[in-house]
C-alpha cells in the first residue's frame, strides 16, 4: 500500500498535542518511515500546505483569520480531517471565557493595543470544517494516538471508549474522591479513555478530556452544591475546556 | 531597489513566527521579528478564578514547558498566602523540574536543531541520515519524559503538583525504575555533548549579551529569589519591574522587554555564564568547553543546553537517592486559609527567566497577574542579531539568508506560545 500523507498544524493552542506525537519517543522513527509527513511546522522546514493529504491532524481552536486560513487550506487538500485534542473538539483552555467580552478579554491584557489584535472567540474547529474524526484530552493520550496512526495503516478509524471517568477510576479501586474525600472531581461527565490518571495521584478529575455523551449534569451540580460548593466555582471549574454545559439538563 | 523578504511560519520552532526583512538594494535596512500566534488572554483567564485554579489553568500556556509554569505559579501562590512546603514536596517539584528541562533541551537539540547540522529538513530526514543520533537524543528525552510521567501524573500539564503539597508521592518500585533509567541516560548526555560541541558556528561574531538568570541559591541550580546580571547587579525577584520594561507590540501579539533599556539574552548560555552550580560531570563538560561559551554569542546556547543536558540528569539521580534513602509517606495538605496578598516568584525554565506575579483577595480569588516569559524578554535581542547576521551576510541570496536566520532563532529556542500570553492585568 503507499504510504498515507499527513499533515499535523497547531492553530490557537499551546503545541501540547503536536508535542504528544514527538514524545513518542519509540515509535517515532518508524512514524517517519511509515507515513509521509507532508506538513508540520513544528517539526519540518517545508512551509507551504500543498496536498494532497490522506490525513490532516489539527490542534487548537480557531481564533484569528489565519487560524481560519489555515484549517480551510488543509481542509480543502486533505481527504480526512481529525481534530487532535481538547481545544480542537470542544474549544478548550482558551474558551473558557467565551461568554463574556473578548474586547474586555484583551483590553486586560494589552491595553490600547487591544483594539488591533485580530482575534475571535475561540471556537472549535466543527464550528467551520466537517470534522472526520476526534481524539480528545489535554493532552490526548498518547496511546489513542497511536492506535489512531496504525488503523490509519489499514485505512480506518479505531473506535474508543464512550464511557465516564468514573468508570475506570472504579475498575483501578481507586478511593473515590468525590465520595469519600468531598472534592470536586469531574470524573462522572467526563470522556474515559486516560484511564483516570488524576483520581488515581489523588487529584480530583478537572475535565480535560471534555463531556461524556449523557453525561448527567444536573445530577453532579445537586451533588456539589450539598457538599457545599458555591454554584460560581462549580461553573467555573466545568467551563475550564468546554464553556457549553447545560447545568439544567437532566438526562 | 527595495523589496521585502518574508519567512513565514518559522519552522522548528514552538509557536508562529514570522520574520521580514525590508531591503534597499542589496542593504539590509529593517528587519522584523513577529510572533503571529493567536493570543489566549490567560492573565485574562485567570482574573476570577481561585489560586486552587490557578496552576491547573496556567500550565496550558504551553506544552514544552507546562511544568516549570506550574511550579512557577505554586512559588507565587505560596508566597501571596504564606504557605510552607515540606522537604518532600520540595524536593519532588525540583526532580520534576528537572525533568522538564530534560525534555525540552533534547526535544529542541535533536528534532528542532540537528536536523540543521545534518542539512535535512526534520525528523525524517534524520530518521535516514543520522539514526543513531536521533535515537540518542529521543532516548535522553524519553527519561525527561519519565521523570514528569512518574512525578506529575502526566508527561505534559503534569497533574499532582498543587498548593502546599502534592498528590500521591512517587512508590519506592517508581523512583527505582526513574534510577535506572537516568543512570542509562547519563553516559548518552556525555556523547550528546560531544556531538554538539562537534558543531561549531560558523561565520562572524555576533554581539556578545548582556545576560539575566535567576541568582542560583542553594544546591538547586534553577531555583532562587533574585535575579542577577553579573557584576554584583542582584536584585530581588520581587522588584523585576524596576530592572524590566515592556514595550508594546508593534506587530505581532508579544510584549517585548527590555532590560535597562538594553536588549537581554536569557537560557542556558546565559545561565553557564553567569556562575550557576554544576554538579561533577557537568563541570567537567563545562570546563572543556569554556573557551567556546565563555563571553560566547547566542549560537553557543545549544552547546550549553547540551552541558545543562548532563547536569539535570545528574541533579535528578542525585534527588532519586535521596528521595529512595528518606522514605517518605503519603502527606496530606493541611488546609489552607486564604488571604489577601501578592506572591511573586521567578524559576530557571529551559528557556530561561521565568516571572510570576498574583494577587489574591481575602477569598483567594486572583485579582491580578503578570507572567513575564523568557522568550518576551529574549525578543529584543533576537531582532538585534538578526540585524547583524542580515548587514554581515549582504549580498546573500534569500534561501542562504533564509536558512541562517532560521538557524539564527532556533538558537534561541523560542517558544512563541509562552511568549504571546504576558501581561499586566
Ligand atoms: S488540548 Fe490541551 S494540550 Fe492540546 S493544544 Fe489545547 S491546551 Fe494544549
Ligand atoms: S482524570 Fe480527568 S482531568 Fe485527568 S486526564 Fe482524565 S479526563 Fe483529564
Amino acid at each position: 500500500m503507499k504510504k498515507p500523507a499527513i499533515a499535523i498544524a497547531g492553530l490557537t493552542a499551546c503545541s501540547g498535542c503536536q508535542l504528544t506525537l514527538l514524545n513518542c519517543e519509540e515509535e517515532l522513527p518508524e512514524i517517519a518511515q511509515r507515513f509521509i509527513i507532508d506538513y508540520f511546522p513544528l517539526g519540518l522546514t517545508e512551509r507551504a500546505i500543498t496536498g494532497p493529504i490522506d490525513v490532516a491532524f489539527v490542534e487548537g481552536a480557531v481564533s484569528t483569520p489565519s487560524d481560519l486560513e489555515i484549517l480551510m487550506k488543509l481542509r480543502n487538500c486533505s481527504r480526512s480531517l481529525v481534530a487532535l485534542g481538547t481545544c480542537a473538539l470542544w474549544g478548550g483552555i482558551a474558551a473558557m471565557k467565551n461568554q463574556e467580552s473578548r474586547k474586555d478579554l484583551a483590553k486586560t491584557v494589552y491595553g490600547f493595543a487591544a483594539d488591533d489584535l485580530k482575534s475571535f472567540n475561540p471556537q472549535p474547529l466543527h464550528r467551520f470544517v466537517k470534522v472526520d474524526f476526534a481524539i480528545t484530552g489535554c493532552p490526548p493520550e498518547k496511546g489513542e494516538l497511536l492506535t489512531t496512526l496504525a488503523a490509519l495503516l489499514r485505512g480506518t478509524f479505531p473506535v474508543f471508549p464512550r464511557y465516564p471517568v468514573c468508570s475506570e477510576c472504579r475498575s483501578r479501586e481507586n478511593l473515590c474522591l468525590l465520595i469519600e474525600r468531598d472534592k470536586m472531581c469531574l470524573g462522572p461527565l467526563v470522556q474515559a479513555g486516560c484511564n483516570a490518571r488524576c483520581p488515581a495521584v489523588g487529584i480530583g478529575c478537572e475535565g480535560c478530556r471534555g463531556p461524556v455523551t449523557e453525561a448527567n449534569v444536573a445530577a453532579e451540580m445537586e451533588l456539589l452544591l450539598k457538599k457545599g460548593f458555591s454554584r460560581d466555582e462549580i461553573v467555573s471549574r466545568m467551563q475550564r475546556f468546554y464553556p457549553e454545559w447545560d447545568y439544567e439538563q437532566s438526562s | 531597489m527595495n523589496r521585502v523578504l518574508e519567512i513565514r511560519p518559522l519552522t522548528r520552532v514552538e509557536g508562529h513566527g514570522r520574520i521580514e526583512v525590508r531591503f534597499a538594494g542589496t542593504k539590509a535596512e529593517m528587519v522584523s521579528l513577529s510572533f503571529f500566534e493567536a493570543p489566549r488572554f490567560f492573565e485574562a483567564l485567570l482574573k476570577g478564578k481561585s489560586y486552587e485554579e490557578v496552576p491547573e489553568i496556567i500550565c496550558r500556556i504551553c506544552s514544552l514547558c507546562s511544568t516549570v509554569h506550574r511550579i512557577c505559579s505554586l512559588f507565587a501562590i505560596e508566597k501571596a498566602l504564606d504557605i510552607r512546603v515540606s522537604e518532600q514536596v520540595g524536593l519532588y517539584r525540583e526532580l520534576i523540574l528537572h525533568g522538564g528541562h530534560i525534555q525540552s533541551h533534547a526535544l529542541h537539540l535533536f528534532c528542532l536543531v540537528l536536523p540543521d547540522c545534518f542539512a535535512v529538513d526534520g525528523i525524517s530526514g534524520l530518521a535516514d541520515k543520522a539514526p543513531q543520533e536521533l535515537k540518542r537524543g529521543l532516548h535522553i528525552k524519553a527519561a525527561g519524559n519519565l521523570i514528569q510521567e512518574i512525578v506529575g501524573g502526566r508527561t505534559i500539564h503534569p497533574v499532582t503538583l498543587v498548593p502546599g503539597g502534592m498528590g500521591k508521592p512517587v512508590s519506592r518500585e517508581g523512583l527505582l525504575k526513574l534510577k535506572e533509567t537516568l543512570q542509562g541516560v547519563l553516559p548518552e548526555t556525555r556523547r550528546a555533548f560531544e556531538l554538539f560541541r562537534s558543531f561549531l558556528p560558523n561565520g562572524e561574531k555576533l554581539d556578545t549579551p548582556r545576560y539575566l538568570s535567576v541568582h542560583p541559591e542553594g544546591a538547586s541550580p534553577f531555583f532562587g529569589d533574585s535575579l542577577t546580571m553579573g557584576n554584583a547587579e542582584t536584585i530581588p525577584v520581587e522588584l523585576y519591574t524596576n530592572l524590566l520594561r515592556e514595550k508594546m507590540p508593534e506587530t505581532g501579539n508579544a510584549k517585548a522587554v527590555l532590560v535597562n533599556e538594553e536588549p537581554a539574552t536569557v537560557g542556558a548560555l546565559a545561565r553557564l555564564n553567569l556562575g550557576m552550580n554544576l554538579t561533577p560531570m557537568a563541570a567537567a563538560a563545562f570546563e572543556e568547553c569554556r573557551m567556546l561559551v565563555t563571553d560566547a554569542d547566542i549560537r553557543a546556547n545549544n552547546l550549553a543546553q547540551a552541558v545543562e543536558l548532563i547536569l539535570a540528569v545528574e541533579r535528578s539521580l542525585e534527588i532519586v537517592d535521596i528521595l529512595i534513602e528518606a522514605d517518605f509517606s503519603r502527606e496530606e495538605t493541611t488546609g489552607i486559609v486564604p488571604k489577601k496578598g501578592q506572591g511573586i516568584a521567578a524559576v530557571e525554565a529551559p528557556r530561561g527567566v521565568l516571572i510570576h506575579n498574583y494577587s489574591f483577595d481575602d477569598r483567594g480569588i486572583c485579582r491580578g497577574a503578570d507572567i513575564v516569559t523568557p522568550t518576551v524578554i529574549n525578543q529584543a535581542a533576537m531582532e538585534r542579531d538578526l540585524i547583524a547576521l542580515a548587514t554581515h551576510m549582504e549580498g546573500a541570496d534569500d534561501e542562504e539568508l533564509t536558512g541562517a536566520f532560521e538557524r539564527l532563532v532556533r538558537a534561541y529556542d523560542p517558544c512563541i506560545s509562552c511568549a504571546v500570553h504576558l501581561l499586566r492585568i
